[in-house]
């Protein structure tokens, strides 16, 4: 399941993850830490919302 | 029921009217805002020169997303004056509002210093979707630019202008890059980088003036340095736009002064975002902007205990291919303990200030999990000197000293 960032709009894709943020492709968005943040605008995770597809 | 205006649809006025429609009991929540377009984010601006962005992709929110929340949106509609004894609001257009809490999302924006020529044509500023159309479509007749400031928005600015075709150069007035968030090492590593993509960076030069016939043409430095131009981008800096609380007798220095509840000296009057100051600082970054207005909407919604605890400030430049990140304060005055890791040829930069055995800031290129995990321990204060002999060993586990 992809989520969005409500500010900037930036999607996480579990595909794909987030590396340069040490997010490995295939995490959940569950097993994210709770100190990451949107790689575009700083965000953190409780700015997310999961987007139906 | 109360009857909450917010002035500004920015980050701020967005997520503060987002949280407030949670509210129990219900608010009426009106927005007022000066652009005539629904929120979009403002990084999505730089997407939009570079020329990755379509038209119809910018706005985020539609309005849709205002209305199913109950909030009422005023597009295109200016706030002339603040009435704080009558709680009144009064536009441009002549219309007024009455509100029973008033919060001010006024944002910041672009300061030009008096440089002589800046009135003359193609000389922009980049704040708004407006300013960012009128730059793109001024870069598509332009073999070279220059952008004046080189910080974070100057050198995205920069960058995003080189892959459109013209010659980019970025002449900043102190003497490295990012000033603010860099050291002297970390600007020149990324000087060279920014020159790999084509940008020329000028640094601990000051413009003298901008010349040309109707439209620029050139821009002289004090050095006495010509650089020809077709178009100047100033990125020199924001101001925060604190008229209305001046005008309305509100405590105003840099920003609006405002205490932990975001609460400015009108106590149903409250300022978030880049217009607000708190603890003597104007942040005027999209994080900040979020926590702020976050704690304005639970103290308006009856929770007096949600409070705005400064975050560790984290600002990353994200031009492309090159991630740094700077992390609280990066410029020793005193005693502090610095720790550095340089090597330009694998285009690693790592520094950490330790203050008192406590990391304080850090700046960390290429290394987000490292940037992350420092930013923890900033926050929670851990001593570290026992371990600061290893704390640049290649893939140090930060994690491990939080306990």
């Amino acid at each position: 399941m992809k989520y969005e960032c409500l500010v900037c709009g930036w999607i996480y894709d579990p595909a794909v993850g987030d590396p340069d943020g040490d997010i490995a492709p295939g995490t959940a968005w569950a097993d994210i830490p709770d100190d990451w943040v949107c790689p575009e605008c700083g965000a953190g995770k409780d700015m997310f919302e999961a987007v139906s597809e | 029921m109360s009857r909450v205006l917010i002035v500004g649809n920015g980050v701020a006025g967005v997520t503060a009217a987002r949280f407030l429609a949670d509210g129990k009991p219900s608010h009426e929540i009106v927005i007022y805002g000066q652009e005539p377009y629904a929120y979009y984010p403002r990084p999505r601006l730089i997407d939009y020169i570079e020329g990755t962005l379509p038209e119809h992709k910018m706005t985020l929110y539609s309005d849709d997303w205002y209305a199913q929340r109950g909030i009422r949106c005023e597009l295109g509609r200016r706030v002339e004056r603040i009435d704080a004894a009558g709680h009144t609001i009064h536009l441009t257009d002549g219309g007024s509002d009455r509100y029973d809490r008033l919060v001010l999302a006024t944002g910041a924006d672009s300061w030009v210093p008096p440089i002589p020529g800046r009135e003359l044509g193609c000389v922009h500023t980049l704040r708004t979707w407006d300013d960012a159309r009128a730059i793109a479509d001024c870069a598509r007749g332009c073999r070279q630019v220059v952008v004046i400031g080189g910080g974070l928005l100057g050198l995205d600015t920069a960058a995003a202008l080189a892959c459109c075709g013209p010659r980019v150069a970025v002449v900043e007035a102190l003497p490295w890059l990012l000033p603010r968030q860099l050291d002297r090492e970390g600007a020149s590593l990324l000087s060279g980088l920014l020159a790999a993509k084509g940008i020329e960076t000028i640094v601990d030069q000051q413009c003298d003036r901008l010349e040309g016939d109707m439209a620029i043409e050139r821009v002289v430095l004090k050095s006495g340095q010509v650089l020809p131009a077709q178009m100047v981008v100033v990125s020199t800096g924001v101001r925060s736009n604190t008229q209305l609380a001046c005008d309305a007798g509100l405590l105003v220095e840099r920003g609006v002064v405002v205490d932990s509840a975001m609460c400015s000296s009108d106590p149903d009057i409250y300022a978030v975002g880049d217009v607000a100051q708190f603890d003597g600082r104007v942040w005027a970054i999209i994080p900040v902007a979020i926590a702020q207005a976050r704690v304005a909407a639970a103290q308006i919604n009856g929770d007096r205990d949600t409070r705005y605890e400064p975050q560790v400030p984290s600002t990353t430049l994200k031009v492309s291919g090159i991630d740094l990140t700077s992390l609280g304060e990066v410029h020793p005055e005193g005693e502090e303990l610095t720790l550095r890791k340089v090597d330009p040829d694998q285009g690693v930069y790592k520094k950490l200030v330790i203050d008192g055995g406590r990391i304080v800031g850090a700046i960390v290129l290429g290394d987000r999990k490292m940037a992350r995990e420092v930013s923890q321990l900033i926050a929670a204060g851990v001593d570290v000197s026992a371990h600061s002999e290893h704390l640049l060993d290649e893939g140090y586990a930060f994690k491990s000293l939080l306990g």
